[in-house]
């Protein structure tokens, strides 16, 4: 079978409310392009299947340790995993009684995906449909546009969530059949963007470009543009002038949304199931008296008022830990 | 607006009047009430005579321990009233007829709260059953003894099979007709079915049963007389013009309604008041499921003819608001018991909105005033909104309800499904061979009683829950053979008691060499479970036939005079006995756990999982988390899973409709709402294969067991309309198939923030549409509050499913770790503020 008939698929997530308009599926691939250091989703970074331990779920029984034929699981405090050694092949998985060993990521045809997304179909309705997202959902291109073009066919909305790391030709492949983008621009300042996400800003923004130009035949994508707000690192008002000024001068009206995503530290037990610790594990929430600046500054710069929000969990006031939503909520497990 | 005991807040009333908020504060004051709706008993004054009626107490197991004090209590309370001379030479019908009638027009008080527009305040009474020493004696043999039906009942229950009694309520009477007609109108009716008795007739018990009914029918006419005079009295004492102004028109409406036909929208609401609350004086029990109907459609003419006469809008509502006050004082009938008496679940259930005759929708005027009301008392019990919908729902009904559940800690109302419901209306019709009382030009006219129950709208006596059956008995009998796997230990005397056979011998389970096998055994089980609870319920049936006529009641329901029979007999046009499929999803699971430990993948033996559930999996940790954990569920949209539910469902609701009551002949039908035994029997059963231990819950209706719906709630809705029967070529009705006519009890919890952010709000209607297409009969919505959540994190594996969304990191809540979990409570308290 060729790339486009399989794909490495994290999960699929049914009556997400997040990822693009209306009611949707979002299928999640593995792999991504990026390696930002606010990354809430670390289990989709890596491109190939990975064995995560929850603690919660563990009895401490020990079959797992007979059923790992590369002796790659140990007792310690808990399972130890010798991630050099496990191959991934998911006996300890199926042994596991707790469901506390799982295997992140699995080799799925398109067929099945496609037939498991049209299970909820009749709840999309007219707004909503299936989001396409990752890791980076254009490393695995042939899928991405397989799937989505079954769906389209079908009769079902469609969405591509991107980093826009990748090539020119992953990308328009991968959007081919996607009705709308949404798009992650995490700077305006190109150091800054290779430090903190270890990407390239010159190729996010052309393929931000190629997409909101039609050309040829190609119609232009309707596009919602994500931005990540991170304390500290990209939480500056200059950066959001920046990314306005280019969205303004080169995406122009494709940009239907854009929209500043408050930082949260929720996903730090996903950073200790697969052995790690997460430098932002303490970071604390934005104030929401910040983030309405943020959304001013984008504003000053002319950008329309109506086609910017921030969503997301934020700190109100001066209660730290008092926090509230203002306007939706940021997306699943999409970059950030 | 915070409360001030937690930081939870809960949804207060608005827009009320001073009148309004008064009464509703004055009701909410319970027991310190000048005034309440307390039961009262009345006797005839003979030494045997009984007041309070077990039977309709037989599927409530926690009464069950205060049967003879209740029964002694009211005995004891019991008011004497003087009997007609003739009283002893009537039937027992007519007795009965009489002896209600005197007490509600000669004995209770008639009494009018401070600005109340709706005549008509007490109605919870015992009243004597009327029986002669000789009746009363073959009575009790039935009921009392060693093999009374008492006994039957609580044995039945005790040893896990269920509960089954014939309860009272539970229909929707012919309001239509006291509205367009009146008691006089039904009464003249009743007089020539009289008339063209045969003297034969006349002299048995179609003469008695009609007499019976023309006194009951006497019954609202002089009732409304009394309050008329009252409303009069205080109006010429009233000093605010206002006031003495709206009572005499509320004379004007006494003196009018219910004797005859009602003109306008106050006079329908007060016929309709005085009609309903005597149904539940009839039957001695308050408020049990005596259903409105379709109120959007019942009051709809009357609405339009006071429009067009000008009447205010606010002052409709202010009319509906006092309605609703009355619905609620059935909650009196115990209210020195404490908390407002011992239960919280009468459901005088109204349904608004819905498919209308040719496909077309009916919601009207009328249908958003309601809501306004029901939006403006929430929080309030009674009366139980149920809002039908369907595929063609008007966008302006769908964003009024999703913008009341997002404004409400629950939703304030059940939702019904058009499609899937008709479909079991259909469905029921063809297996009855009932096509010319039910069929595609009356079936959307349906209703629900209770909470979700269907039934068809004044001519249907359905007893709806009367027989609630434990399907995962069948799993037990199926591994022990058809003995327990744990003997009975009575709870009281602490005596555990020999096993005894409690189903047949299906074969020792450990020569089962596959799963087929086992499933022939359960179906063996399951079938003869269905009988055993059929059997049980024909006793009841019988004894209420024979000896608690409600004839007033009876003249109510269509089909009762033609026949000259009494309701309690068989004479509604439409009978049926629901059998309500109790632990359903925990009956699916354990069928599942087993094949996937025992037959596909080895983990044990069947002896072990024997030995496993007999020591209610203390020292087998490992095999339960395998069922918990790793075995497949019903409710995650799986297939697989979900074929064997399937046949679940089939197997046991087909084996319903094999039987019907002998003495009143009405059909048995499946139906799942299982209202609390799900809690209660979790107790009573021992371990089962899913994973349970005893003493936890089990399923709650069509509901997957707790913590299964991994998937989410579009799966989870995906599953039950699977099990009912999906979608397809053949339907029942157009392409849907219900095997469920009765109505599935559906319960999903949403996180608050999916439909308090305006933007989302579509998104769930989205939702609710896609539920028309693929989900159940009946969605009730939950929106999770706080508390759930500080639950969840003390018992992680009952809420693997509850999905945290608020966070911009999607997550099941049990998933994130403690401190974050505190967090999330935090945010969401926050966000109820």
């Amino acid at each position: 079978m060729n790339s486009s008939d399989t794909g490495l698929v994290l999960e699929i997530q049914r009556m997400s409310t997040e990822d693009g308009p209306g009611l949707r599926s979002t299928l999640f691939l593995k792999g991504c392009s990026l390696r930002c250091r606010w990354c809430h989703n670390p289990e989709s970074i890596s491109p190939e299947p990975q064995l995560r331990w929850s603690e919660s779920r563990c009895l401490g029984c020990g079959e797992c340790l007979a059923a790992c034929p590369r002796r790659a699981l140990s007792l310690g405090v808990g399972i130890r995993i010798d991630r050099g050694a496990c191959d991934g092949c998911g006996n300890c998985e199926r042994t596991c009684p707790g469901g506390a060993l799982e295997i992140w990521g699995r080799r799925r045809t398109a067929g099945a995906v496609v037939g498991e997304l049209l299970r909820d179909r009749s709840y999309f309705g007219t707004e909503g449909g299936v989001t396409v997202s990752g890791g980076e959902a254009c490393l695995q291109a042939d899928f991405a546009r397989n799937v989505l073009e079954r769906l389209k066919r079908e009769g079902v909305g469609t969405a591509l969530d991107t980093c826009g790391m990748c090539t020119e030709s992953q990308l328009l492949l991968a959007a081919e059949h996607a009705d709308l983008v949404l798009y992650d621009i995490k700077d305006s300042d190109p150091v800054r963007h290779r430090t903190n996400t270890g990407g390239d800003l010159d190729i996010v923004l052309r393929n931000l470009r190629l997409l909101s130009i039609p050309r040829g035949d190609r119609a232009r994508k309707r596009i919602w543009v994500r931005t990540p707000v991170i304390p500290a690192l990209t939480d500056s008002p200059s950066m959001i002038e920046g990314i306005a000024r280019f969205l303004s001068d080169s995406a122009g009206d494709a940009v239907e949304r854009w929209e500043l995503c408050a930082f949260n530290n929720l996903c730090r037990e996903k950073y200790r199931q697969l052995g790690g610790e997460w430098e932002l594990a303490e970071s604390p929430l934005m104030r929401a008296e910040d983030l309405d600046r943020l959304v001013d500054a984008a504003v000053r710069t002319g950008w329309p008022p109506d086609r910017i929000r921030w969503t997301g969990m934020a700190a109100s006031g001066a209660a730290a830990r008092d926090v509230s939503i203002s306007s939706p909520t940021r997306g699943t497990k999409t970059q950030i | 607006m915070k409360s001030t005991d937690s930081s939870v807040s809960i949804k207060q009333p608005s827009g009320l009047s001073p009148r309004i908020r008064w009464l509703r504060d004055y009701y909410f004051r319970g027991v310190s009430r000048a005034w309440s709706n307390q039961q009262i008993s009345f006797t005839t004054g003979t030494p045997w005579d009984v007041q309070y009626n077990e039977c309709n107490y037989h599927i409530v197991p926690e009464t069950y321990a205060f049967f003879q004090t209740f029964t002694s209590s009211y005995r004891q309370i019991a008011r004497p009233v003087r009997l007609a001379s003739d009283f002893w030479n009537l039937s027992l019908p007519e007795r009965r007829a009489w002896f209600n009638k005197e007490v509600m027009t000669e004995y209770l008080p008639q009494e009018i709260l401070p600005g109340d527009l709706i005549a008509g305040g007490r109605f919870n009474v015992h009243t004597s059953l009327c029986l002669t020493e000789s009746e009363n004696r073959a009575r009790s043999a039935e009921l009392y003894g060693r093999k009374g039906l008492r006994r039957g009942a609580i044995e039945f229950h005790n040893h896990g099979f269920g509960n089954a009694g014939p309860t009272a309520g539970h229909l929707i009477p012919d309001y239509s007709r006291v509205l367009s007609e009146g008691f006089e109108g039904i009464r003249s009716d009743l007089e020539e079915y009289h008339t063209a008795l045969s003297p034969a007739e006349r002299d048995g018990p179609p003469g008695a049963q009609l007499r019976a009914m023309i006194v009951a029918c006497g019954m609202p006419i002089d009732l409304a007389r009394r309050y008329r005079d009252e409303v009069l009295r205080l109006s010429a004492g009233e000093g605010d013009p206002g006031r003495a102004a709206e009572l005499r028109r509320m004379a004007a409406n006494l003196e009018r309604v219910p004797s005859k036909g009602a003109r306008d929208f106050w006079e329908a609401l007060q016929s309709l008041w005085l009609a309903h609350m005597l149904v539940m004086s009839d039957e001695n029990y308050p408020g049990p499921g005596v259903s409105f109907g379709r109120l959007d459609q019942l009051l709809l003419p009357y609405w339009e003819t006071s429009v067009r006469e000008g009447m205010d809008r606010e002052f409709a509502k202010e009319i509906l608001k006092c309605f609703w006050i009355h619905a609620n004082t059935a909650y009196d009938s115990m209210i020195r018991v404490g908390n407002q008496g011992i239960t919280a679940g009468f459901g005088q259930l109204f349904n608004l909105s819905g498919l209308g005759p040719e496909g077309r929708d009916s919601t009207n005027d009328l249908t958003f005033l309601i809501l306004e009301v029901i939006d403006e008392m929430s929080p309030i019990l009674e009366p139980k909104p149920n809002i039908r919908l369907h595929r063609g729902s008007p966008e302006a009904l769908l964003d009024k309800i999703v913008d009341m559940i997002s404004t409400s800690q629950g939703a304030p109302f059940l939702l019904n499904f058009d499609e899937r419901s008709i479909a079991g209306m259909m469905r029921q019709a063809r297996m009855s061979d009932a096509g010319d009382r039910i069929h595609p030009g009356n079936v959307h006219e349906y209703a629900s009683v209770g909470c979700l129950e269907n039934t068809m709208v004044g001519n249907d006596r359905s007893g709806t829950v009367d027989c609630n059956l434990n399907l995962l008995k069948a799993v037990e009998l199926t591994l022990g053979n058809g003995f327990p796997l744990v003997p009975h230990t009575d709870t009281i005397t602490g005596i555990t008691e020999r096993p005894r056979r409690q189903g047949p011998s299906t074969g020792d389970p450990r020569g089962f060499r596959d799963f087929g096998r086992f499933w022939a055994a359960y179906a063996e089980q399951t079938r003869a479970l269905v009988r055993r609870i059929v059997d049980l319920y024909e006793r009841g049936e019988a004894l209420r036939a024979r000896f608690h006529p409600t004839p007033y009641l009876s003249t109510l329901v269509r089909g009762c005079a033609a026949n000259g029979r009494d309701v309690t007999q068989g004479g509604a046009e439409l009978g049926y006995v629901t059998v309500e499929g109790v632990t359903f999803a925990t009956t699916v699971d354990s069928l599942l756990a087993v094949k996937y430990l025992v037959y596909d993948n080895s983990f044990c033996t069947i002896e072990e999982l024997i030995r496993a559930l007999k020591d209610n999996w203390k020292g087998h940790e490992i095999l339960q988390a395998r069922a918990r954990n790793k075995a497949p569920k019903y409710g995650r949209d799986d297939p697989e899973a979900d074929a064997l539910a399937r046949s679940v469902m089939d197997l046991w609701a087909e084996e319903t409709w094999k039987y019907r009551t002998e003495c009143t002949g009405r059909r048995f039908r499946p139906g799942m709402l299982s209202w609390n035994y799900w809690i209660g029997d979790g107790f009573i059963l021992p371990a089962s294969p899913d994973g349970r231990p005893k003493d936890q819950f089990l399923s709650n209706a069509i509901c997957p067991s707790n913590g299964a719906d991994i998937r989410g709630p579009t799966a989870n809705s995906n599953s039950v309309g699977t099990v009912l029967g999906g979608r397809g070529d053949g339907g029942d009705w157009k392409d849907y198939f219900n095997s469920l006519p009765n109505g599935a009890s559906h319960t999903i919890s949403f996180n608050p923030s999916l439909i308090r952010r305006p933007e989302n709000r579509a998104k769930f209607k989205s939702f609710l549409r896609g539920y028309a297409e693929n989900g159940g009969t009946a969605l009730q919505v939950n929106v999770l509050d706080p508390e759930v959540l500080r639950d969840a994190q003390r018992n992680p594996s009952e809420y693997r499913h509850l999905l945290v969304r608020v966070t911009g990191y999607n997550a099941y809540f049990t998933s994130i770790g403690r401190e974050l979990q505190d967090e999330v409570i935090a945010r969401i308290a926050h966000e109820q503020l």
